[in-house]
């Protein structure tokens, strides 16, 4: 069907060249310029064509003059014209691919990749230095623990101390009392006896003065 | 015969004001064969684009990116997601081909709809988006071809062929039919899509020069996106389907 479609238009297109752009390699290929439903231009040879521009009318005129198919020739040109752009735009798209894959889909994809690693090595971590406050915690709570219980141990160790030096004064202190209470217990003994011995010798004056009163001798 | 003439010149007034031009090539002579030379000048157009923009945005790449690295990440992470549902686990190798299919496909559409080509003249033929023409989507649709067989024969090796007949031999047919139909399908889905779409803006605006094939215009970026991300979607799959082991 392509080349069904590429025959009909070959020599359509040669017309436009020629009216358009002479110089074109393909031209050389084909000299004879072919009207094949036109009556008309038969007798013209390229040789004895005067003017481009008389013959860009004349194609106007044939045209004009041409039943509608040639016209719609026009249009239907070379649309599944397969030749040599195909393998070329198979080259140009393995070499984009191997350039796009060196500049873009390898480094940025590895890149995304060892970030990606990066960040969850990162997280990862961030697990275990929770851990580590944890650790960290407990570790200070056993300080504290350990603190205190010193506190309190020193406390106790100074509670009994003081108690011990307490009692010690207190003891000194009742044996000081007991020491001065029996001097004094002594000393009003002694008194007792001397007022005794005293009032013994007071005893006999004055019973013997009592006598004396009470016997009228 | 006079009323013929004046509606043939009507016509012919018409085409000239429309100025649609199917199928006109501008020719270059390379070693005895004729190519395109629009599509190529085109084409080497968006693959400057390409390969330019992923040069000045990914030529030094940061932890925390700036506005031009941010976005090829996000074109990288959505092509990585696409090919990962179609191909599968093993999708890693095939990023660079399915990436470039869709970027070029993509970036070849826009260029059609939004680079003002048309200033540019030429003697021949005019410039267009280069999946305009059937040599470039039938290139990337048998390149596609190709690469879900290579996928397939490296991965099972010449046990590939035994899909040709799962589930059953009756089906080895269809099957083999289906190893052309692919292509087909594929280049001829975009070549239409594409061609269909530079049309209609192109006859609407000779018909009406303004505001009305604005939204034609806008549905033929729509399509044109669409279209790229078919065509890379499928090329994904039919790489997958040819992976995959069947059980």
């Amino acid at each position: 069907m392509a080349s069904m479609i590429m025959a009909s238009s070959k020599p359509v297109i040669t017309i436009v060249a020629s009216s358009s752009s002479p110089s074109k390699p393909k031209l050389q290929k084909i000299p004879q310029l072919s009207f094949p439903k036109l009556p008309t231009p038969k007798f013209l040879k390229p040789q004895q064509i005067p003017t481009l521009k008389s013959i860009s009318l004349l194609t106007l005129t044939s045209f004009s003059f041409a039943p509608p198919s040639l016209a719609v020739e026009i249009e239907k040109a070379a649309l599944f014209d397969f030749n040599l752009t195909l393998p070329i735009m198979m080259v140009q798209f393995l070499l984009l691919m191997f350039a796009l894959d060196k500049v873009y889909f390898s480094p940025l994809g590895k890149f995304m990749d060892e970030r990606d690693s990066a960040i969850k090595e990162k997280l990862s971590s961030v697990k275990d230095t929770s851990e580590e406050v944890k650790q960290l915690e407990e570790q200070a709570n056993a300080i504290m623990r350990a603190a205190r219980a010193e506190i309190s141990a020193a406390l106790n160790k100074m509670k009994k101390e003081t108690q011990l030096e307490v009692e010690q004064k207190l003891a000194e202190g009742r044996k000081k009392v007991e020491a001065e209470l029996q001097e004094a217990l002594a000393n009003l003994e002694n008194q007792k006896e001397e007022t005794i011995k005293s009032l013994d010798s007071q005893i006999t004056a004055l019973s013997q003065d009592i006598v004396k009163k009470v016997l009228p001798l | 015969m006079n009323g013929i003439s004046c509606s043939i010149n009507a016509l012919n007034g018409l085409y000239d004001i429309s100025g649609v031009e199917v199928g006109q090539h501008l020719y270059w002579q390379i070693g005895g064969f004729q190519v395109h030379a629009q599509v190529l000048i085109t084409s080497w157009v968006v693959i400057a684009i390409l390969l330019g923009s992923a040069v000045i945005a990914v030529r030094n790449p940061q932890t925390i990116p700036t506005a031009g690295q941010n976005f090829f990440e996000y074109v990288l992470e959505f092509i990585r997601d696409v090919s990962k549902t179609q191909i599968g686990e093993e999708y890693g190798p095939w990023v660079p081909f399915i990436g470039t299919m869709f970027l070029f496909i993509f970036v070849s559409n826009w260029s059609g709809a939004l680079l003002p080509w048309k200033i540019i003249q030429l003697p021949h033929g005019e410039l267009a988006a280069p999946t305009n023409d059937i040599n470039t989507t039938v290139a990337l649709a048998l390149l596609t071809s190709v690469a879900y067989f290579y996928a397939g024969l490296s991965k099972k090796g010449l046990g590939y062929f035994s899909k040709y007949i799962q589930p059953t031999p009756i089906l080895l047919p269809i099957n083999i039919l289906e190893d052309f139909t692919k292509p087909l399908s594929l280049s001829f889905r975009l070549f239409g899509n594409i061609l269909a779409d530079e049309l209609v803006v192109v006859v609407l605006v000779s018909l009406v020069p303004s505001v009305v094939p604005i939204p034609v215009m806008f549905l033929g970026l729509f399509t044109s996106g669409i279209q790229a991300l078919i065509f890379a979607t499928l090329a994904a799959a039919y790489i997958g389907e040819s992976m995959e082991g069947h059980h």
